[in-house]
């Protein structure tokens, strides 16, 4: 990923090449997901392998430890690329909490028993249960839709269209792309705004 | 609405993977119940991921960097590891556990470890517990008290969180409702009691109750039944 190499030389666009570089990361993503891609996951790879390196060879202060973190945080991200959601954070935070699972089992390997305890079970990021949108940004089920069709009112336009459609008419993120003629990523995106928004419309009401 | 969470550092250690098995399923039960904690840890997981990941310069594109990165053919041969693995099968989560014909519904976490709830025990009264194995470290229980049980008066040597699962339970200072947090150590005495409802609670302690008062006293040689697993 060039913009990488770009935002250290020009800190004035670092947001913006962020941003870029967590959409892109999501593109590749969406990629392994549907299509099983080989060359989407190996540039992936190319740009996290690094990283979770780093962050192994810190936490382990062992080489070869390092490298089994890499691994097998990039092999979950291989086999479980579909369960990313983009509503809920950036593609490098899902990878981060996937390698501190990994990390947390590296460290009890030495003392495993038999029946320990894995971090898939204390934190079910991997679960396959995950997908359904309504469990993800957890808007209090307390809270009824009356209450929160108040808060529409204060989002922009287009953001509450694609809201509207996906949790009102149940359609899924690509149908709502495909109805309004915008890109896939302007629906993810519009959607995780309008949700945080809508969050702290409810958090600060309470 | 919840009013008592964990505190920040504890939502910190949680994001991090620092603290043990036990209070990290406690914890993680909570942030199920809790939407405000659930947007606080996805704030602490950006930052972790921010300190850990992003600002790490890139290096392996980099030819001669063969001592500080991963090589090219290293590269290649975990890749092609990768492509031939097998996925791990998901854990499994079962939602639903019985009790005295009360039925409860298990929030996420917990339910992902209900193959590691043990058979039901009655303790005195109409109290029950249930071990949680999440390790040979942690005392982890499930603990049910019926409407009108009171736990007898006691201190802890250690520390001790409860989550109330489902219900409502009281001590001297305060009452509590679904979700709700407690973080107790040994220098508070309390006497948990529920009143017209029951309650079903996740408790897991570091060492055993102590109890202190009258006539309760007399069970301390039996406090280890309390988190014996």
């Amino acid at each position: 990923m060039q913009v990488m190499s770009e935002r250290t030389s020009q800190r004035g666009v670092m947001k913006a090449s962020q941003q870029d570089t967590a959409d892109k990361a999501a593109e590749l993503l969406a990629k392994v997901a549907e299509s099983r891609s080989r060359a989407a996951f190996s540039e992936l790879f190319s740009h996290f392998a690094p990283k979770l390196q780093a962050y192994g060879t810190r936490q382990f202060g062992n080489e070869q430890t390092a490298m089994d973190l890499v691994q097998e945080t990039m092999t979950n991200v291989w086999h479980k690329a579909h369960l990313f959601k983009p509503d809920r954070g950036s593609p490098s935070t899902w990878i981060f909490t996937i390698a501190r699972n990994i990390r947390f089992d590296l460290l009890r390997k030495n003392k495993k028993r038999k029946d320990d305890i894995s971090a898939d079970e204390l934190w079910p990021i991997l679960a396959e249960k995950n997908d359904s949108l309504d469990d993800g940004y957890a808007l209090d089920n307390d809270v009824l839709m009356q209450e929160i069709a108040h808060y529409y009112g204060q989002l922009p336009n287009a953001q509450r269209v694609v809201v509207e459609k996906i949790y009102i008419e149940g359609k899924s993120q690509q149908e709502v792309s495909d109805s309004l003629g915008i890109p896939l990523g302007t629906v993810k995106s519009r959607t995780r705004l309008a949700l945080k928004k809508l969050k702290e419309l409810i958090v600060e009401h309470d | 609405m919840i009013k008592s969470h964990p505190s920040e550092a504890i939502l910190y250690q949680y994001a991090a993977g620092d603290l043990g098995a036990s209070m990290t399923l406690v914890v993680g039960t909570h942030i199920d119940m809790c939407p405000v904690c659930q947007q606080t840890v996805g704030e602490i997981e950006e930052d972790l991921c921010r300190q850990h990941l992003d600002t790490v310069v890139e290096t392996l594109t980099v030819p001669s960097s063969d001592h500080e990165g991963i090589s090219k053919a290293h590269c290649d041969k975990m890749l092609e590891e990768i492509f031939s693995s097998e996925a791990k099968p998901p854990v499994k989560a079962e939602e639903l556990i019985c009790l005295e014909g009360r039925r409860f519904i298990l929030p996420r976490t917990l339910a992902h470890n209900r193959s590691r709830i043990g058979d039901w025990t009655n303790m005195v009264g109409k109290l029950w517990r249930a071990p949680v194995n999440v390790g040979p470290k942690g005392h982890t229980n499930l603990i049910y008290m019926a409407p009108g049980t009171q736990v007898p008066e006691h201190t802890h040597k250690g520390q001790e969180a409860t989550l109330v699962v489902d219900g409502v339970f009281n001590d001297e200072k305060d009452i509590y409702y679904n979700g709700d947090f407690i973080l107790l150590d040994g220098e508070r005495t309390h006497t948990p009691q529920t009143t017209d409802h029951d309650c079903l609670t996740l408790a897991t302690l570091d060492a055993p109750l102590h109890f202190t008062s009258g006539i309760s006293r007399l069970l301390n040689p039996f406090s280890s039944l309390f988190f014996r697993t």
